[in-house]
């Protein structure tokens, strides 16, 4: 231990040097969906940063530009790409919908209602701060302006472009003070360098949004958190910052901007050998379009016998929020407007300093490398969508991860569930939508008023309310798939194969150790005990008799 | 006569496999907590800190991050590392059992299993103790009272926040480089 | 009364047998093992040993069935009624008189007539029940490639794996107690390992 300290400082220089001096071999930079060759091992994005591009964009005089807004810089962009924004506006970065070529049920995070913070619909001016576009204030918003696609949230490669709530969707162009009265500032941003330095997206573009949903780090998905800006091997073996070092697009391939891999349509039971280059590309973020479906040596043939029921997930994600910043596990929205004992709002930490409380938004539970729920899955989630009709009788399942035992496009997942406890209508028996953000008097935030919070929610979604609301449970269950561990870490036999294991609650799949018939177990048994008993009495009387005899 | 000393000496056998066998068991104890690791560790230490008897917080290790760093995932584990001068000194004193001192300082370790629960791990102190004579047995007597009321929980009071540094710059354990503490 | 000695089980014979013997055993500890009925190497070692030692059984039986086939040994588990009843009549009642066995093993008809149907139907019954299920639940990743996925499930060749293994134990224990019931407790067993049997 006390040798190590010595040791990495001179490892860490040798290092650094001969990044360095590959950086600078390297040929061409990857684009996301090519195979993974040697360059990509190398991390040279951060020991050097210098461009790989055949463009260089501070040489552009459409960009030396004083620019005020976003969408001049996106106009300035458009004026080269000039298909760029129409592809974004075909994406769900923009429309915040996503239609299932399956059941055709309409989804995107602008019609379901999750128990985070249950919708952005009424609070678009906070929630539009990741939207990949200028000003979604209210429904009034035109999908078909071309500027407001915002290019920089995900090329910008400065890493100082920042939205902020309360924005709907703009940069920070004044200095300002944020969160209000807390005394901390954030800059404005220098559009014009931005634009200038953009680039293929990094881990700080996707993780801006991808890291922070539900308003903290790693509260929404648990397997994305800002540990994985800079992960180590243990948490990540693939985005290892000192092994291979993939971004997040070198698995989430895109193509016209639509970006692949999504837990609205996810490729759950993927078959068949890797994936080479110049083929039809359906699914290039599944594990198996890398590894394919038989990915262990001969050695390990048994493991390859394991793929038409487990996903990769369920062995090589041991548990995910491997690290301190944890996920949240439940947000309990009965608790909020809660106040102290002085009648004001308050907030509380738990013990690892994370959000437990909150007057606005009620009581919430982390933790921190979890062991995942498992589940079926085919990839197809049917999800609950504004004015879906639910039983407040029970737990109220936002989404249904679909397939089963018997469906051969299924496979035994991890999965992170959510559960909430969140507001419905009573009498109309739907999910609310409630005016949360904002500082006028009808936001639950500022006025702490339920009743007039989803009224406006309500309004704004088009729904009648009935006036009467009480909170229902609820859970949400997302598919686990990042924070691979290295191999040598993937679950062990025992785990699932024993009485007790992980996969106790499976049903439909025998598994060794786990399953059997105990009345087989029983006349088995009795049969063995019977004859060994029969041979000791047996034997018994031999003694007894020969002893008389002689 | 030779039947009976022949049953003797097998009862002899018979006890020996089983102390070897439950020795562990005995040596250490394991409870399950009704709170999460950190929740877990943050009441532990409030505890220790609100038990008096002269003890202190020394540190808190977490063995886990070691693994990782070599690229290897562990479950949490985390020790909580306390002591007490008054415990520690006359056993530090008496040249006849300062080799003790490889028991300090006083740990008590938080874990997470694969059943996704969190366990608390400690050493029997007090049985520890008789094996080294009078003084050490008693002194260890009180600390594994003292260490009882470590892992006794209020529920009812709210969770505090868990103490990752150590408490005083001068406080010996993990880390510290300053000399101090047990 | 002077023991006359024959030569009943030559050296390969004897060498199946305990080999067998050994490998049998260990499947069992192993296999009830991968089955969950108790934890001892491992989930993960058990079923690694349990596989390494069914191909060694399977090279073991090739060698066998070869050396029954070419030496016509195999004659010698064809079942026979002969002396049944009096056989059955000896171990229920004449063994605890000290009579002797009513059955004389020669060269070539070295099993008694309850033996033959006893390894008879271990040969014909409990061993195809586990190597048939067994190789299927070894494979268990070639099933669609065999077209057998559609009416084979691994619920019930694990099943009846398990109730193969059952058998197999009820028969080895009172196999190896039947094997002190020679005319002193270890004279079979003698004759198993020298190959020489005392026929009195």
């Amino acid at each position: 231990m006390l040798a190590r300290p010595k040791l990495i400082l001179p490892l860490a220089a040798i290092t650094a040097m001969l990044t360095a001096l590959v950086a600078f071999a390297a040929p061409e930079q990857i684009v996301a969906a090519s195979a993974p060759q040697a360059t990509s091992a190398v991390p040279a994005a951060i020991a050097v940063k210098k461009s790989v591009s055949t463009a260089d964009h501070s040489k552009f005089k459409e960009l030396q530009k004083n620019f005020k807004t976003g969408p001049e810089v996106t106009e300035a962009c458009l004026l080269c790409h000039t298909e760029a924004a129409k592809q974004v506006q075909h994406t769900k970065h923009w429309t915040w919908e996503s239609k299932d070529p399956k059941t055709g049920q309409v989804r995107g995070k602008k019609n379901i209602i999750n128990n985070y913070c249950t919708s952005p619909i009424s609070n678009e001016k906070d929630c539009m701060a990741c939207h990949a576009g200028y000003g979604w204030k209210d429904s009034t918003f035109d999908f078909s302006v071309e500027k407001n696609v915002d290019c920089l949230v995900c090329h910008d490669n400065t890493g100082t472009y920042r939205k902020l709530p309360g924005f709907a969707g703009h940069p920070v162009y004044e200095r300002i003070e944020f969160p209000a009265k807390s005394g901390k500032f954030v800059e404005a941003v220098d559009l014009q360098k931005a634009a200038q330095s953009i680039g293929m997206p990094t881990r700080t573009n996707c993780g801006a949004c991808h890291f922070f949903g539900a308003g903290a780090n790693g509260a929404k998905h648990g397997d994305l958190d800002s540990s994985l800006q800079h992960p180590g091997k243990y948490l990540d073996v693939h985005m290892n910052e000192k092994g291979l070092n993939f971004s997040c697009t070198q698995c989430h391939a895109t193509s016209s901007h639509e970006v692949s891999g999504s837990r609205y349509n996810t490729s759950a039971a993927m078959t068949g050998p890797a994936h080479i280059r110049g083929k039809a590309d359906a699914s290039p973020a599944a594990c198996q379009s890398c590894h394919s479906d038989k990915p262990h040596s001969a050695k390990h043939a048994l493991l390859n016998q394991h793929t038409d029921k487990l996903a990769c997930q369920t062995c090589h994600i041991p548990e995910y929020a491997r690290n301190d910043i944890g996920t949240e596990l439940s947000w309990d929205w009965s608790k909020a407007t809660t106040m102290g004992p002085d009648g004001k709002p308050f907030a509380r930490k738990d013990s690892a300093g994370r959000r437990a409380f909150d007057s606005k938004k009620g009581e919430w539970v982390w933790e921190s490398y979890v062991i995942p729920e498992y589940r079926w899955f085919n990839g197809t989630s049917t999800y609950k969508v504004i004015g879906d009709k639910i039983d407040p009788t029970h737990t109220v399942q936002l989404n249904v991860v679909g397939g089963g035992p018997n469906d051969p496009d299924s496979r035994i997942w991890p999965t992170k569930v959510h559960r909430g406890k969140q507001p419905y209508d009573v009498e109309n028996k739907y999910l609310t939508v409630q005016h949360t953000a904002g500082e006028d008097d009808t936001a639950l935030w500022h006025n702490y008023d339920w009743q007039k919070a989803i009224g406006t929610g309500m309004k704004a979604a088009n729904l009648p309310y009935s006036g009467k609301y009480d909170f229902v449970n609820t859970e949400l269950t997302w598919p686990i798939t990042h924070m691979v561990a290295p191999k040598e870490d993937a679950l062990s036999c025992v785990l699932c194969h024993s009485k007790n294991g992980r996969l106790k609650d499976i049903q439909g799949v025998y598994m060794p150790a786990r399953d059997g018939k105990h009345w087989l177990d029983v006349i088995g048994w009795t049969l063995a005990l019977l004859s060994l008993l029969a041979s000791l009495i047996h034997g018994g009387i031999r003694i007894y008799s020969s002893k008389k005899e002689g | 006569m030779l039947k009976v000393i022949g049953g003797f000496f097998l009862g002899l056998i018979v006890l020996g496999v089983l102390a070897y066998s439950y020795a562990g068991s005995l040596m250490f104890r394991e409870v399950e907590s009704p709170f999460g690791v950190e929740e877990t560790i943050a009441r532990i230490q409030q505890n220790i800190q609100n038990t008096g008897n002269g003890w202190a917080l020394s540190g808190l290790r977490n063995p886990g991050k070691a693994v990782e760093a070599d690229g290897g995932n562990t479950l949490p584990v985390m020790m909580i590392e306390a002591c007490s001068t008054k415990y520690s000194g006359p056993i530090l004193k008496d040249d006849s059992v300062r080799f003790l001192s490889i028991l300090m300082p006083c740990k008590i370790s938080v874990y997470k299993k694969n059943d996704g629960k969190t366990y608390i791990g400690m050493m029997n102190a007090g049985l520890m103790g008789k094996m080294f004579g009078p003084m050490v047995g008693e002194t260890m007597g009180h600390v594994a009272a003292d260490q009882a009321k470590f892992i006794q929980f209020d529920p009812s009071k709210p969770a505090p926040a868990m103490i990752k540094g150590v408490p005083g710059a001068a406080a010996g354990g993990a880390g510290a480089s300053a000399a101090g503490g047990c | 009364m002077a023991a006359e000695k024959i030569y009943v089980f030559k050296r390969f014979e004897r060498f199946w047998h305990w080999s067998q013997a050994l490998i049998i055993i260990s499947m069992l500890i192993t296999g009830f093992e991968v089955h969950g009925s108790y934890k001892l190497f491992g989930f993960e070692h058990a079923v690694g040993y349990h596989t390494v030692l069914a191909w060694s059984l399977v090279t073991l039986w090739i060698f066998a069935i070869f050396w029954h086939i070419t030496t016509g040994e195999w004659k010698q588990y064809i079942p026979t009624t002969d002396k049944v009843v009096a056989i059955m009549r000896f171990y229920s009642v004449g063994i605890f008189k000290g009579e002797h066995h009513p059955y004389r093993p020669t060269q070539l008809k070295k099993h008694n007539p309850l033996q033959r149907i006893a390894y008879l139907g271990v040969l014909l019954l409990i061993g195809p029940l586990l190597w048939l299920t067994g190789w299927f639940y070894l494979f268990y990743g070639d099933w669609a490639a065999w077209g057998v996925s559609g009416f084979l499930s691994l619920e019930w060749v694990a099943f009846f794996h398990t109730v193969g293994a059952f058998l197999m134990l009820t028969f080895l224990i009172s196999h190896i107690y039947l094997a002190t019931t020679g005319h002193t407790p270890t004279a079979h067993i003698k004759a198993m390992i020298t190959g020489w049997d005392e026929v009195d």
